[in-house]
């Protein structure tokens, strides 16, 4: 019994940990910038067929997950400064069109670039393969997985919790005219977090392609997975990112596994519940509206 | 009057190829998806026809000896709905006026022109849409591809046989899956086996860990899939592995999952899953390695043929033979007349079009993938004989 609730714990954490990755970035951007960006999904799908084509060209798969955060965290960076910056003071309708269509040039590039079919990550040997872990064997995949989003989350929190740097980006959060006129450079500020949740979405669809496979329709058939993540997480806050993709990951195996003729309604009941009961999100970030 | 005579000139050359074009034309509009998500499938059956076209002619001669010409009108249904479909085979009936609808590569497209082929009198060739009931829409359907069942029946047989006790399914939650999974159980319980669980995965499924979780518990002899070809087929495969269910001697066995087309995604791990198919890419038929080398001399060395291929290839054979057979203008229900029990030796092998039903009958093979020259392939282990779709026999027409 013990054993298989570790079982199923693993299996969502690993899950939970892949959502998180992604959508971290897109919670900060929608709590710092009040920008809906809709075609956040599409840096985790860059990422993932950049490190795709490397490991499918011979490179190393570490390697090749690194220059998928490069690749991904660059385009961040002037896909902000020339798309998204007019789009700050823009209206929710203009930035969800804008962003929407982004979506849209992605799946087409990525079409027209690596083709129809679905795009394979090639991992080492050894992350393909079952490891024993004691009490059974599990894949070393998923642990892998777990171990990525574990540390990612503790530099992270450490960042965000303990660092001047984090100071400043909470202040923004919670109140950017306030934080402007004491002199920083939120602009700046908006930048770097942007650029930084790219990567992170580049890393998280690079090792997450095991779990959520790249195809052209990526960016559009994951979106609402990453909108809950945020949602239900809280906008612009980090932790609440985090509890809420593990706890979507879990309760996902949680209903595969007992209720599986329901499992593509379990989750979304479980969000209407959980926004029900905290219609703000699990941790908002901001201590006043 | 110089004028004039240049004038006479350029009608004159303008006038001169459509003279010397006395042969009749006889248009075939191909319906099939040549962008969006399911793009692949229009571009495999373009090739084939292409490749038919430049091994046979584009001309052929009726039985008054007269030359036709076989002229393809394609249309992009855009990975749109049913509505699409419909549309443009109006389109093509009306205004273009095609003596022949082929195509569809999804079962709604080819159910939606049921009433348009029924209403206009139009032959339509089926090269790909797999639902059994399909052909049952219009006398004038006549399907060159397979059905789901004959693939789920001969598995489940193959697995009774060869030692499979029990088996777990997991099949994607809609109708082929069903019709996968019920025709596998059947057959396999029908051998002596026993299903000891089933699961019904959603369409667009990629994270198999709780599925895979329960089916290690169960302890099965073998897994049967059923997965869209594409994403789904390929985290399954890989699930499969990955949380050790090879590694615990549960046998692996699908139908279409492990196409020729999606082998280089797998490592050597995919080696030893066993699938029931129709169409083997490594079979020795003359006219699949004629096939084979026609695609790539014409598009290069990457493409290949697969099912779509097959089915294009075989369903321009047919109308070919039908217009040599009986002329370019024959009334609809007599080229359908000609279809039905007609042989061909297809690349895949000898297939027949049912007299009652004309769904195809063919051969199913069960192949297993193996390493080749260190590339996966797939290779024949074993065959059934010329099987007619089960769900017909089960569903018998109404008369």
């Amino acid at each position: 019994m013990f054993s298989f609730a570790l079982t199923i714990l693993l299996d969502g954490l690993s899950y939970g940990m892949v959502l998180f990755l992604i959508s971290v970035g897109l919670t900060i951007t929608m709590g710092l910038m009040r920008v809906v960006n809709l075609a956040h999904g599409s840096f985790a799908m860059i990422g993932g067929y950049v490190a795709g084509y490397l490991t499918q060209h011979g490179m190393n798969f570490f390697l090749a997950v690194g220059a998928a955060v490069i690749v991904s965290g660059l385009l961040g960076a002037v896909v902000e400064t020339t798309v998204y910056r007019p789009l700050y003071r823009k209206g929710e309708l203009a930035q969800v069109l804008l962003t929407i269509g982004l979506v849209f040039v992605a799946t087409a590039g990525v079409t027209e670039v690596f083709g129809a079919f679905p795009y394979n990550v090639k991992m080492p040997e050894y992350l393909t393969q079952p490891v024993d872990i004691g009490f059974r064997t599990y894949p070393a995949y998923r642990l892998f997985l777990i171990a990525v989003g574990a540390v990612v989350a503790a530099v992270l929190w450490y960042v965000i919790d303990g660092s001047i740097l984090g100071a400043r980006l909470r202040a923004a959060v919670d109140n950017a005219r306030m934080a402007r006129a004491v002199g920083m450079n939120v602009n700046v500020l908006f930048t770097g977090t942007f650029v930084v949740g790219c990567g992170l979405a580049g890393l998280g669809g690079a090792i997450g392609a095991g779990v959520m496979a790249m195809e052209p329709s990526y960016a559009l058939k994951y979106l609402r997975l990453f909108l809950i993540v945020v949602i239900v997480g809280g906008e612009g806050s980090f932790k609440g990112s985090l509890v809420a993709a593990l706890a979507l990951g879990v309760i996902d195996t949680l209903g595969k596994y007992f209720f599986s003729q329901a499992a593509s309604y379990l989750l979304y009941a479980a969000v209407f519940a959980l926004l029900l009961w905290r219609p703000q999100g699990l941790l908002p970030a901001k201590s006043a509206a | 009057m110089k004028r004039f005579i240049r004038a006479a000139g350029v009608v004159a050359a303008l006038a001169l190829p459509m003279a010397s074009a006395s042969a009749d034309v006889v248009k075939v509009g191909l319906l099939a998806d040549f962008t969006g998500a399911f793009a692949v499938w229009g571009s495999q059956f373009q090739q084939a026809i292409k490749a038919y076209q430049e091994v046979h002619g584009t001309k052929i001669k009726g039985p008054d000896g007269k030359e036709n010409e076989i002229q393809f009108v394609y249309r992009d249904l855009t990975s749109a709905g049913p509505e699409k479909a419909k549309q443009l085979a109006e389109e093509l009936v009306l205004r273009e006026k095609v003596k022949f609808l082929a195509g569809f590569d999804l079962s709604p497209q080819a159910m939606s022109v049921a009433d348009i082929a029924t209403q206009a009198k139009i032959p339509t060739i089926i090269m790909n849409a797999a639902t059994a009931s399909i052909t049952r829409g219009s006398p004038y359907f006549v399907r060159v591809s397979m059905t789901i069942p004959q693939h789920g029946a001969a598995a489940g047989r193959w697995a009774a046989k060869n030692g499979v006790k029990t088996a777990y399914t997991i099949v994607s939650d809609y109708a082929p899956g069903y019709d996968a999974e019920n025709f596998f159980t059947k057959e396999f319980e029908k051998g002596g086996g026993k299903v000891i669980g089933s699961e019904r995965s959603p369409q667009q499924e990629t994270n198999y860990a709780a599925y895979m979780e329960k089916v290690l518990r169960a302890k099965p002899d073998a897994l049967f899939m059923f997965q869209p070809a594409g994403s789904p087929s390929l985290a399954f495969v890989k699930a499969y592995i990955e949380r050790g269910l090879k590694a615990a001697g549960i046998k692996l066995i699908g139908t279409g999952e492990m196409q020729q087309i999606f082998l280089p995604q797998f490592n050597d791990d995919a080696i030893g899953v066993v699938t029931s198919f129709h169409y083997t890419e490594t079979n020795k038929n003359p006219e699949n390695i004629a096939l084979r080398a026609q695609l790539k001399k014409m598009f290069g060395q990457d493409a290949d043929a697969d099912i779509a291929s097959v089915a294009a290839w075989d369903g321009t054979d047919l109308i070919y033979q039908a217009v040599a057979a009986l002329g370019p203008s024959a009334d609809g229900l007599k080229y359908v007349d000609f279809f039905k029990g007609k042989k061909l030796n297809s690349p895949r092998g000898p297939i027949m079009i049912d007299p009652d039903e004309r769904d195809v009958i063919q051969n199913i093979y069960i192949r297993q993938v193996e390493k080749r020259d260190g590339k996966l392939v797939n290779i024949d282990i074993g065959q059934e004989d010329m099987v007619k779709d089960p769900w017909k026999l089960e569903n018998p027409a109404k008369k």
